[in-house]
C-alpha cells in the first residue's frame, strides 16, 4: 500500500526532470527532498505510534502517567543490544525476547510498588514513576555505562530506491514490525477475555470487581503490557537509532504528545499522531534546523493543549470517564 | 515567621475556634521551639562552617521552590508540575542581564522575579484551562519548550555550552554568608506571602477553586483571574531563588536549572510537609534535603538512583506527609487523599 502510494509520486516528478532548465531542477530537487524528509518522517511516526501505545494504555487503563515509560523502552534497547553483541541473534527475532522480560519487570514493579499508588492522586504517580524512572536511569548507567549504543546490521546498507528517494529497508521492516505489534495489541484488546476484562475495568473498575475480575490483576497485567510494548519499541529503536540510559526522558515526553494528540486510549489515534509528529520532526530538523528537533514535541504538545484540551481525535473506548 | 497561635481566624470566626480538632496543648511549647529555631537560623553563619551554610542555604531555596509549588497545587488544586521553568527562566534572566548589559545583581534579580510572572501572564490564560494530568503535562511542556528556546538561542544565552556569570565580590566565607541570609528572607518571604494568600480573598478564592471550580465560577468567581494570579505570585517566588541560585552558582547550563527533577524534589518536599500548610514545605524541605545530604556524600555513583529511591520511599511510607503528624494547620481539605 505505501509502496504504491509512494512511486507515484516518482512519476509526477519524472515529467518535470525532463524538463532540462535549471529552475524547475531546482525545485524538483527541493521537491524530491520533501518528499525524502516526508516519508522518513512517516516510518519514524510508526515507530513512534508503537512507542507511544503503551504508555497510552497504561494511562488509560489505570490513571498512571508512567514517567518511567522512556526509561523501559531504553532498558528494551539494552536486552536487545546485549544478546546481539554476545550471540549475535538477529535483534527481529530479539523483540519478543525483550518485550517477555519488560512484561515481567512491569507486572512485577506494579504487584511490589504501583499498586500501592493506583487509587491515589495524580502528584503521587507522578512523582513515584518519575523517581522509578531516576532508578532505573542510574541502574542502566551502571550496567551499561553511559557510552553510545547502537546495533549495526549486516544489511543496513540495503536501501530500496523509488525513483530519486531512498529509503532503507530496515525503516521499513522496522516501520511494518511496529504497526504489526500495535495492531496485535489492537486484536488482543478487542477479542480476547483478557482484553475484553482490562476494557471493562477501564470503564467502570467497581462494576469489573462486582461482575468477578479482580481489577487488582488486571491493573498489573495492563501495566506488563504497557511495559512489554515499551520493551518491544525499545528493540526496534536499537536497530535504527544510537542510544544512551538518558535517551528515554525525551522519549517519555514524545509519547505523551501522541496520546495527546491521538486521545487516549485510541490506537489508530496514536498512529496517525505518531506519523504526524515523526513528519513534523523530519520537516523542523531537515528543512529548518536539527537543533529544534526535540523541541518540536513541546511546542506541539503546548499547541494541541491549548486548541483542543481533548485531544484532535478524542478518545476512543478506554476511560474516557478518569480524565 | 508566623506562629500557629493565631492561625485559626482562617476559616471561621475565632469565638469558636476548630471545635473538633484537639486542644493545642503543646502551643507555648511549639512556639517557644520555633524561636529558639528561629535565633538559631539568624546566627547561623557566626557558628556554621561553608559547607553547613551551603546545605542549609539550599534547604531554604528547595523550602521556597516547595512553596510556589504549595500556592498553585496546595491552595488552587493545580499541580504546575512543571515550575521549574521559572527556577531555569530567573536564573537565564540575571545571566543575560548581568553579562550582556552589565547590571548589577540587585537590578537582575528584581527583573528576574518580574519577568517570570510576565510569562504566567502570556501561557496562564490558555493552559489554565486545562485539568489535572493535562495542566501537569502541560506545565512540563512548557519547561521543555523554554529550555530548547533557551538551548538553541545561542547568541544571548550561551546555547548548550552554559554562561558564567561575574563572580560575587568579597572572600567565600563572607559570600556563603550573605547567600545564606538572602536565601533565609526569601524563605521567610514566601512564608508569609503563603500566610497572607491564605487568609485573604485571593486565596480563599483560590481554596474554592481548589474544591469545587464549576460551583466558583457560578458563584461568580472569575476563575481565570484568581488562578492566574496565584500562578504569578509562585512564579515570582520560584523565579527569585533562580535568580540567587544562578549567582550563587557562577554558572548555569540549560539541563542544569531546567532540570525537571528540580520541580519532582520540590513537589516531594510539599506533599511531605503537609499540601495546603504554609509551615509544611519548610518542614518537608529540611527533611528532605537533609536526607539526601546524608545519602549523597556516600554515594557517588548511585545518587541519581538514591534520590529516586528515597522519592519512592516518601510517597509510599507518608503518603499523606507529615500535616497530620505534627497537626500543621492547613487550609482546607486536603487535596491529596482519595
Amino acid at each position: 500500500m505505501r509502496r504504491r502510494g509512494a512511486s507515484t509520486v516518482p512519476g509526477g516528478n519524472r515529467n518535470q526532470s525532463g524538463v532540462f532548465r535549471p529552475s524547475p531542477r531546482a525545485t524538483h530537487a527541493l521537491s524530491v527532498l520533501t518528499l525524502q524528509v516526508i516519508l522518513s518522517g512517516v516510518l519514524l511516526g510508526g515507530l513512534y505510534a508503537c512507542m507511544a501505545i503503551g504508555f497510552s494504555v497504561v494511562w488509560g487503563v489505570t490513571n498512571i502517567i508512567n514517567l518511567a515509560h522512556g526509561s523501559m523502552i531504553i532498558i528494551g534497547a539494552y536486552i536487545t543490544w546485549m544478546l546481539w553483541t554476545r550471540f549475535g541473534i538477529d535483534p527481529f527475532l530479539l523483540v519478543p525476547v525483550a518485550s517477555a522480560a519488560l512484561f515481567v519487570l512491569g507486572y512485577l514493579l506494579y504487584r511490589v510498588l504501583l499498586h500501592r499508588v493506583a487509587v491515589a492522586s495524580l502528584f503521587m504517580t507522578l512523582i513515584l514513576t518519575f523517581g522509578l524512572d531516576r532508578v532505573l536511569v542510574n541502574i542502566n548507567l551502571e550496567v551499561f555505562s553511559a557510552d553510545v549504543r547502537a546495533i549495526t546490521l549486516p544489511y543496513a546498507d540495503r536501501v530500496l530506491e523509488l525513483g530519486e528517494i531512498r529509503l532503507p529497508y530496515i525503516r521499513i521492516a522496522v516501520f511494518c514490525m511496529a504497526l504489526l505489534l500495535t495492531f496485535m495489541l489492537h486484536l488482543f484488546m478487542n477479542h480476547t477475555r483478557v482484553g475484553q476484562g482490562i476494557r471493562a475495568t477501564a470503564q467502570n473498575a467497581r462494576a469489573a470487581n462486582v461482575l468477578g475480575i479482580d481489577t487488582r490483576r488486571v491493573y498489573a497485567i495492563t501495566f506488563g503490557i504497557g511495559a512489554a510494548m515499551a520493551g518491544a519499541a525499545g528493540s526496534l529503536i536499537a536497530m535504527v537509532y544510537s542510544f544512551t540510559p538518558v535517551t528515554g526522558d525525551s522519549l517519555t515526553m514524545k509519547a505523551f504528545v501522541i496520546v495527546v494528540l491521538g486521545g487516549l486510549g485510541s490506537m489508530h489515534g496514536a498512529i496517525i499522531a505518531g506519523i504526524v509528529l515523526g513528519v513534523a520532526e523530519n520537516i523542523v530538523s531537515g528543512l529548518i534546523s536539527p537543533g529544534y528537533r526535540d523541541a518540536v514535541s513541546f511546542f506541539l504538545l503546548l499547541a494541541i493543549l491549548v486548541v483542543r484540551p481533548r485531544g484532535v481525535f478524542g478518545s476512543r473506548y478506554l476511560a474516557d470517564a478518569k480524565i | 515567621m508566623p506562629t500557629p497561635k493565631s492561625n485559626h481566624s482562617l476559616r471561621k470566626p475565632p469565638s469558636h475556634c476548630a471545635p473538633g480538632r484537639p486542644a493545642p496543648t503543646g502551643a507555648a511549647l511549639i512556639a517557644l521551639l520555633l524561636l529558639l529555631a528561629s535565633l538559631l537560623l539568624l546566627t547561623g553563619p557566626s557558628f556554621l562552617n561553608g559547607y553547613w551554610l551551603r546545605v542549609l542555604s539550599n534547604i531554604f531555596m528547595y523550602a521556597v521552590l516547595a512553596q510556589g509549588i504549595n500556592l498553585m497545587a496546595g491552595y488552587t488544586g493545580y499541580p504546575a508540575f512543571g515550575n521549574v521553568v521559572f527556577f531555569g527562566l530567573g536564573g537565564y534572566v540575571t545571566a543575560v542581564l548581568m553579562v550582556k548589559l552589565n547590571a548589577s545583581f540587585g537590578v537582575a534579580a528584581v527583573a528576574a522575579t518580574l519577568l517570570c510572572p510576565l510569562l504566567v501572564l502570556l501561557v496562564g490564560p490558555p493552559l489554565l484551562r486545562l485539568k489535572g494530568h493535562y495542566f501537569a503535562i502541560a506545565t512540563l511542556g512548557l519547561n521543555e519548550a523554554v529550555k530548547e528556546v533557551v538551548s538553541n538561542a545561542t547568541s544571548v544565552t550561551g546555547g548548550g555550552m552554559g554562561i558564567s556569570l561575574p563572580l560575587p565580590p568579597g572572600d567565600a566565607a563572607a559570600n556563603a554568608a550573605w547567600f545564606y541570609y538572602l536565601f533565609l528572607g526569601v524563605m521567610l518571604l514566601s512564608t508569609w506571602i503563603t500566610w497572607e494568600f491564605g487568609r485573604r480573598r485571593l486565596g480563599i478564592a483560590c481554596r474554592a477553586i481548589r474544591d469545587n471550580e464549576t460551583k466558583s465560577e457560578a458563584s461568580g468567581l472569575y476563575t481565570t483571574r484568581y488562578k492566574t494570579t496565584a500562578w504569578m505570585i509562585s512564579a515570582a517566588m520560584t523565579g527569585a531563588v533562580g535568580s540567587i541560585n544562578a549567582y550563587r552558582m557562577t554558572y548555569i547550563d540549560p539541563s542544569a536549572v531546567f532540570d525537571m527533577a528540580i520541580a519532582v524534589k520540590g513537589f516531594v518536599i510539599f506533599l511531605l510537609g503537609g499540601a495546603g500548610t504554609v509551615l509544611g514545605p519548610i518542614v518537608g524541605a529540611f527533611f528532605v534535603e537533609s536526607l539526601q545530604t546524608l545519602t549523597w556524600s556516600k554515594l557517588l555513583n548511585w545518587h541519581l538512583g538514591a534520590m529516586g529511591l528515597i522519592i519512592m520511599l516518601v510517597i509510599v511510607l507518608f503518603p499523606n506527609g507529615f500535616r497530620d503528624d505534627l497537626r500543621l494547620r492547613s487550609h482546607g481539605a486536603p487535596p491529596i487523599s482519595n
